[in-house]
């Protein structure tokens, strides 16, 4: 059941159960009206001022006429109160389901409109609520841009003023050539920083063939074995699954999650793929995932990583990839004894 | 618990209604059909008490057979200034008759005046014949509503001019005369 039918179920209960007491209270005070216009008294009443007109009448038979007329007066008034007391039942039954009606139409008037007030207000906190995280995710990008360009510039602008000064110096050629490779060391820093964050950008659309996912997890396995020194990658389960996919693209995704996790185990470790129909499921044995940023781990610059060890790219532009696949890419479990994604690819 | 003893009564009702003697019926020239209500319903304790009452109990009869049908009414009140009956007789053609009665007098007219209730081509009838007691006539319940509608404030001087409100609505479909018994008979008729 969705929230907002479980709103809609009790608010209808509310509703009831507020007629309900509603009906009961108004049973109890509805016929209060009618008691008093239906006493016996008020009828003994009315019957005693009938007979006495006849008696006034025969004791002055002169003043017929008006006798008469107040005889028939208070019978037209006897006579309605009869239709009243015989048609008593009725008329309180749709009295109280009349009001009972209106009080239960204007509770659900009044519900509509909270109901609409609080979705308003939600929308509201909740669109405030993502400016200040979006405006947070740009802070925290704008602090590491500068950073990855601020600190390899500092250092290359302290080499070159080095550089300067050995040559006017007269230093030996072994000193500038250090010197040289130092401040080369700092622009690749640039370069590879560069290059990371338009690759982001530049995910480009999947050309994808028919391949046998055991095979491709397999040949990255091998083809990857010393990508990372501290991590051992290792291929089980079905081998003949069929998917449709770009194999480049998947490789990308597959180097993404082994370099999320050789940062992630403590010492060495192992990267587990597991094989399955349409699906590749990929463990790790490191520490798990901070639940502070589980919520938005695929979200562009969500990292733990300190400032100049990445830029919390790379979960955002593998579920791209596989969502541009028609696939998924999904955080299935994590602890500290290790941490699973769920690789879905179209078959 | 209520609504199981008023079905009780209603259902002991209709025994007593099956359990009445037949009308008589005449058929007069030009194959109109009239009805003779058996006397014993004007005996009847709860039909007494309820003629003793200052309203006018109605007792509209109806006939049917396929197409062929028929309506009439008798209006009887009380009044206690003269001591009478008044009845009031509307037949099936609209024809009316006023008249005053003792006691007496109206058992020998209920007994002895046959009520035109149709007229008919055919030469045979199965006639679904019904006697509805009313408790009060169509006049007193539109009295008792307009009554009901000013002393409720809704209703004034101007009423005409106004639409009907909700208390209005709410009256006119409440008081309503509901009958207090009902009497059938399947009888069959040889106009010709």
């Amino acid at each position: 059941m969705t929230s907002r039918t479980t709103i809609a179920v009790s608010l209808l209960a509310a509703i009831a159960a507020a007629t309900l007491l509603f009906w009961f209270f108004q049973h109890q005070l509805s016929s209060m009206w009618l008691d008093v216009l239906l006493r016996p008294e008020v009828r003994e009443a009315i019957d005693r001022s009938a007979a006495d007109q006849r008696k006034l009448y025969e004791a002055d038979p002169a003043r017929e006429a008006e006798y008469r007329a107040r005889y028939e007066e208070l019978r037209r008034l006897r006579a309605r109160i009869d239709v009243l007391e015989l048609s008593r039942r009725e008329m309180t039954f749709r009295y109280e389901l009349l009001l009972a009606s209106v009080f239960a139409v204007m509770l659900l008037a009044g519900g509509i409109v909270a109901a609409v007030r609080a979705r308003r207000n939600e929308r509201r906190m909740a669109e405030r609520l993502r400016y200040l995280e979006h405006l947070a995710m740009w802070q925290e990008a704008a602090r590491r841009h500068a950073h990855e360009i601020k600190t390899p510039l500092t250092a290359a602008r302290l080499e070159i003023e080095r550089l300067v000064s050995q040559s006017v110096g007269g230093a030996d050629e072994a000193e500038l050539q250090k010197t040289q490779e130092s401040i080369s060391e700092e622009l690749d820093r640039i370069a590879r920083f560069t290059k990371e964050f338009s690759s982001f950008a530049a995910v480009g659309v999947p050309s994808v063939r028919e391949e046998d996912l055991g095979v491709v997890v397999r040949e990255f396995c091998t083809t990857f074995a010393g990508g990372w020194p501290n991590l051992r990658l290792r291929a089980e389960g079905e081998s003949a699954s069929r998917v449709k996919v770009d194999r480049d693209l998947l490789r990308r995704v597959f180097a993404n999650l082994c370099s999320n996790a050789a940062h992630a185990v403590n010492g060495e470790g192992e990267v587990v793929f597991r094989v399955g129909r349409g699906v590749v499921e990929v463990r790790d044995d490191g520490g798990g995932i901070n639940p502070g940023i589980q919520a938005r781990l695929f979200e562009p610059y969500v990292t733990t990583r300190r400032i100049g060890e990445g830029m919390g790219l790379g979960l955002a532009i593998s579920r791209k990839i596989l969502l541009d696949h028609g696939g998924e890419l999904e955080l299935v479990d994590t602890s500290p004894d290790g941490t699973t994604f769920r690789i879905t690819l179209p078959t | 618990m209520r609504r199981c003893l008023l079905a009780a009564l209603f259902f002991a009702a209709a025994l007593a209604g099956a359990q009445e003697q037949p009308p008589v019926i005449a058929v007069l020239p030009g194959g109109t059909v009239a009805i003779a209500l058996p006397v014993s319903i004007l005996q009847r304790s709860d039909v007494r008490k309820q003629l003793s009452g200052g309203l006018t109990t109605t007792f509209l009869i109806t006939a049917r057979d396929g197409d062929t049908k028929g309506a009439a009414r008798i209006e009887v009140r009380y009044d206690l200034w003269d001591e009478v009956y008044h009845v009031r007789r509307i037949e099936f053609d609209a024809r009316q008759e006023r008249q005053r009665f003792t006691a007496e007098q109206l058992e020998r007219w209920w007994r002895a005046t046959p009520i035109r209730l149709l007229a008919t081509t055919r030469d045979l009838l199965r006639l679904q014949v019904e006697l509805s007691v009313l408790p009060f006539s169509a006049a007193e319940e539109e009295d008792a509503r307009q009554w009901l509608s000013k002393s409720g404030g809704v209703g004034s001087a101007s009423r005409g001019a106004r639409s009907p409100g909700l208390v209005d609505v709410l009256i006119g479909t409440t008081i309503q005369a509901k009958p207090l018994l009902t009497f059938k008979w399947t009888v069959d008729v040889k106009l010709r």
